[in-house]
């Protein structure tokens, strides 16, 4: 057990009622994504540790950086109990915080071997000392530090700094289960991982329509669901086979309705999986005029065949946000592979821009889609996307 | 790259059924006994060609004997034969000396030829090669006139297909020729003309002598060869771009692939052997193919005029649309239904090119509804009926 990672819980510190319940489920998502392989996980003080053997630390820290309620960590460097050394390894951290422009430290030790001959007072000044003597420009505040050395003198001694910022949030399921509709697009899984950082636990949804959508369109959904995953800890990915709606709205409804009435079909049957799994809200990754049919009318109109949340985290989020966002998450690549999820041949070359409630809702209730989509939720069919230390990247080499 | 990932059951149109073939155009099922035969003879004459020893020279030996059975083909002295690793690379080696030609900068291509001499010219214009691309008519089918006047003084080549692979439009190339050759005749300075024959050779044929051309492209896999083989004829020299250890007179340097020419010589001329027969039977298949499409309600052969029997297109490959329903999309219901056939459009096809089909003046909505159904030596008049019967149920269930 010589990996040790220092972990930064954020938001959970600030729950009183029920801070135990939140702690006990992060520590169960931490524990349960290393399941493959040994790992000790205590809490000392708000703060946690993590010790797993040297051959799984970039699991370790894989994980941590996908797990929602972890703030960030450090991965401690073990050195012998010489004060030498350890200062060494304290000017080694300290080294990149300073070429960063970061001017402001204090160092904090602990000792638990107290045969150990300076006490943690002893140990942090002369870590101090070392730090101030090598970078001139650097200031103790001991109050508002832009940069914490941590020492602690243990059977060895172990130097850590800030260390990696993690998704921070809350964790997976502490606020419900929802239902992602989830495309091969940019948006739906940045939604996702969104709400997840929320502590929304999700199961997502797709809507296949073979053969206007393809094998491959639903491999990179899926494929995207299994990176989302890596940040749930799991996932269901639900498909519902939506051919005969699409054929009936293309059949029934004007040509300039269909991608609305399409929608609206879809949350309806978002609403009926939702309610079937005890499910508390639907997530979309619908953006306020990103396309010329993204308006608040016409929310209104898909909303009201829906009578749980529907969470849009992107709703007022500037695209080049949530391309920035889909690259760190890992799914952009996979979702710019060029299979469409939406065929050309039932969009409309000029979309309802602003649905008239009433009047659309009347005109879509009268050509009574209840029934088509009940039956594709009927035939949903399911699969389980574990998580992963080695998620789906989009295939480097063109096919 | 990850575990094993779930996949979803097949679609439930799927059924298992023998593969009916019709992708001819884009690789020919090859002559087994020739493809064993010729990996018997990379075991054997392993040698280099170039090797001053026996070994060598055994394998100089049947290196040479597949250049002349592959002139003889295509009506070529052996030493007008280059062998290379396959069409593209002939097509480029001839495009890329229009780079190292002094003086001449402009080449003049066809608008419709395979993105072997298409993209290669896009290349070649970056590099500042003024680049005249000539349109083809409704048919299909390039004017030799219109050829003849794109042609500049400072044109280094022309370039024009023996016959589309998107539509099977036959070009014709001896008329080119010669309308090139008399529009330049004053001016002392005729340009190399090449021609992309890889979808020639193997349907109507090739005669190097009787077309005029001063090089053209093969490729032995659309003939019953195998993959990664190809070969030029040159009737001129022309300066490559590319060196090494001066293999096949410097034109296409790197170690000669033997076994390979071997094969490809031997299904050229077998396949060259069968064509007359197997001709008489391709216009049977188009004639029944047309005639059958024409029957489905909405589907139709492009160009819409085309009809069996006609020179201008080889019998071998016909290029159908079924408007409303995208031709990526029938393709795929095909494969599901046992048959294979070829797209060029994706479903977002409205906004890709169908350059070939754009160039000959068709709208979108039929080019983005197009397949390629290609046939070949093993195709039958039930592949026909086959392909007809579940082209139809498909499009009637899937059209919108």
């Amino acid at each position: 057990m010589d990996a040790l990672f220092l972990i930064k819980i954020g938001e959970i510190r600030l729950k009183d009622g029920n801070r135990a319940e939140f702690e006990n489920r992060l520590k169960r998502d931490i524990k349960r994504r290393l399941s493959s392989f040994h790992s000790e996980l205590t809490s000392r003080e708000g703060r946690y540790y993590l010790k797993v053997d040297e051959e799984n630390a970039a699991q370790a820290e894989f994980a941590l950086s996908r797990t929602p309620g972890v703030n960030g960590w450090a991965r401690a460097v073990k050195t012998p109990k010489t004060m030498d050394r350890i200062a060494g390894a304290a000017l080694d951290a300290m080294a990149p915080l300073a070429a960063r422009g970061i001017s402001t430290f204090k160092v904090e030790s602990r000792r638990s071997d107290k045969g150990f001959p300076l006490d943690s007072y002893g140990i942090s000044r002369e870590v101090g000392g070392a730090i101030l003597e090598r970078f001139p420009a650097m200031r103790v505040d001991v109050h508002n530090p832009h940069a914490t050395v941590y020492v602690e003198v243990r059977e060895k001694a172990y130097v850590y700094t800030d260390g990696t910022s993690g998704v921070r949030g809350l964790p997976v399921g502490s606020g419900g289960r929802g239902l992602l509709l989830l495309s091969g697009g940019i948006d739906s899984p940045v939604a996702g991982y969104m709400m997840l950082g929320r502590g929304l636990a999700l199961e997502s949804l797709y809507f296949h329509a073979y053969p206007y959508t393809s094998r491959e369109a639903w491999e990179k959904v899926r494929d995207l669901a299994a990176n989302l995953a890596t940040y749930s800890g799991g996932m269901l990915l639900h498909t519902a086979h939506f051919t005969e709606v699409q054929l009936k709205i293309k059949k029934d409804a004007l040509p300039e309705k269909t991608t609305l009435y399409l929608r609206a079909c879809m949350m309806l049957a978002a609403d009926m999986l939702a309610k079937r799994r005890g499910l508390n809200s639907i997530v979309s990754g619908e953006s306020l005029g990103q396309v010329a049919s993204q308006t608040a009318e016409n929310m209104r109109f898909t909303g009201a065949y829906t009578d749980l949340a529907i969470l849009r985290p992107l709703a007022g989020t500037d695209k080049e946000d949530t391309i920035r966002t889909a690259r760190t998450i890992g799914t952009y690549d996979i979702s710019i592979l060029p299979y469409e999820d939406c065929c050309v041949l039932f969009s409309p070359k000029h979309p309802v821009l602003k649905a008239k409630f009433e009047e659309e809702r009347a005109a879509f209730d009268a050509l009574g889609f209840r029934d088509v989509v009940a039956e594709a939720v009927a035939g949903v069919e399911t699969v389980e996307l574990p998580f992963t230390f080695t998620p789906p990247r989009a295939a480097e080499v063109p096919r | 790259m990850t575990g094993v990932l779930p996949t979803l059951p097949p679609p439930r149109y799927h059924a298992a059924m023998p593969t009916c073939y019709l992708d001819w155009a884009a690789s020919a099922p090859p002559y087994l006994d020739i493809l064993q035969e010729s990996a018997a003879l990379a075991a054997s004459d392993y040698g280099n060609p170039s090797s001053l020893h026996s070994t060598g020279k055994s394998a100089r030996t049947a290196l040479e004997d597949a250049r002349a059975v592959f002139g003889r083909v295509v009506g070529a002295a052996p030493e007008r034969i280059v062998f290379t690793s396959g069409g593209t690379e002939a097509d480029s080696i001839a495009l890329l000396s229009a780079i190292v030609a002094k003086g001449q900068r402009s080449i003049v291509i066809s608008a419709i030829e395979h993105a072997a001499v298409f993209e290669q010219a896009r290349v070649i214009e970056e590099l500042g090669v003024k680049v005249i691309r000539v349109r083809p008519g409704a048919d299909g089918v390039v004017d030799p006139g219109a050829v003849a006047d794109a042609v500049r003084p400072d044109t280094a080549i022309v370039a024009v297909m023996a016959v589309n692979n998107e539509t099977g439009a036959v070009q014709p190339i001896d008329r080119i020729v010669e309308a090139v050759r008399a529009a330049t005749a004053d001016s002392g300075r005729t340009p190399f003309f090449h021609c992309d024959a890889v979808q020639g050779l193997g349907s109507i044929g090739f005669d190097a002598a009787a077309l005029g051309v001063d090089g053209a492209a093969f490729s032995a896999h659309k003939l019953g060869g195998p993959r990664g083989v190809g070969a030029m004829y040159l009737r001129k020299s022309i300066t490559p771009l590319a060196r090494g250890g001066g293999q096949e007179r410097g034109v296409r340097p790197g170690t000669h692939n033997t076994a390979g020419a071997w094969a490809f010589s031997r299904a050229a001329e077998r396949s060259s052997a069968a064509r007359a027969e197997s001709f008489i039977r391709a216009r049977d298949h188009e004639r029944a193919l047309l005639d059958g499409l024409r029957s489905i309600p909405g589907a139709a052969p492009l160009p819409l005029s085309r009809r069996p029997g006609d020179d201008r297109y080889s019998p071998y490959i016909v290029c159908a649309t079924f408007p409303g329903i995208g031709g990526e999309i029938l393709a795929r219901l095909l494969d599901e239904a046992g048959i294979a056939v070829a797209t060029g459009a994706a479903c977002s096809g409205a906004k890709k090119e169908r350059r070939v089909l754009d160039a000959m003046g068709v709208s979108r909505e039929l080019s983005f509804s197009s397949i390629r159904i290609s046939t070949g030596r093993d195709t039958t008049i039930s592949d026909i009926d086959l392909f007809l019967e579940r082209a139809a149920a498909a499009y009637a269930r899937y059209r919108v």
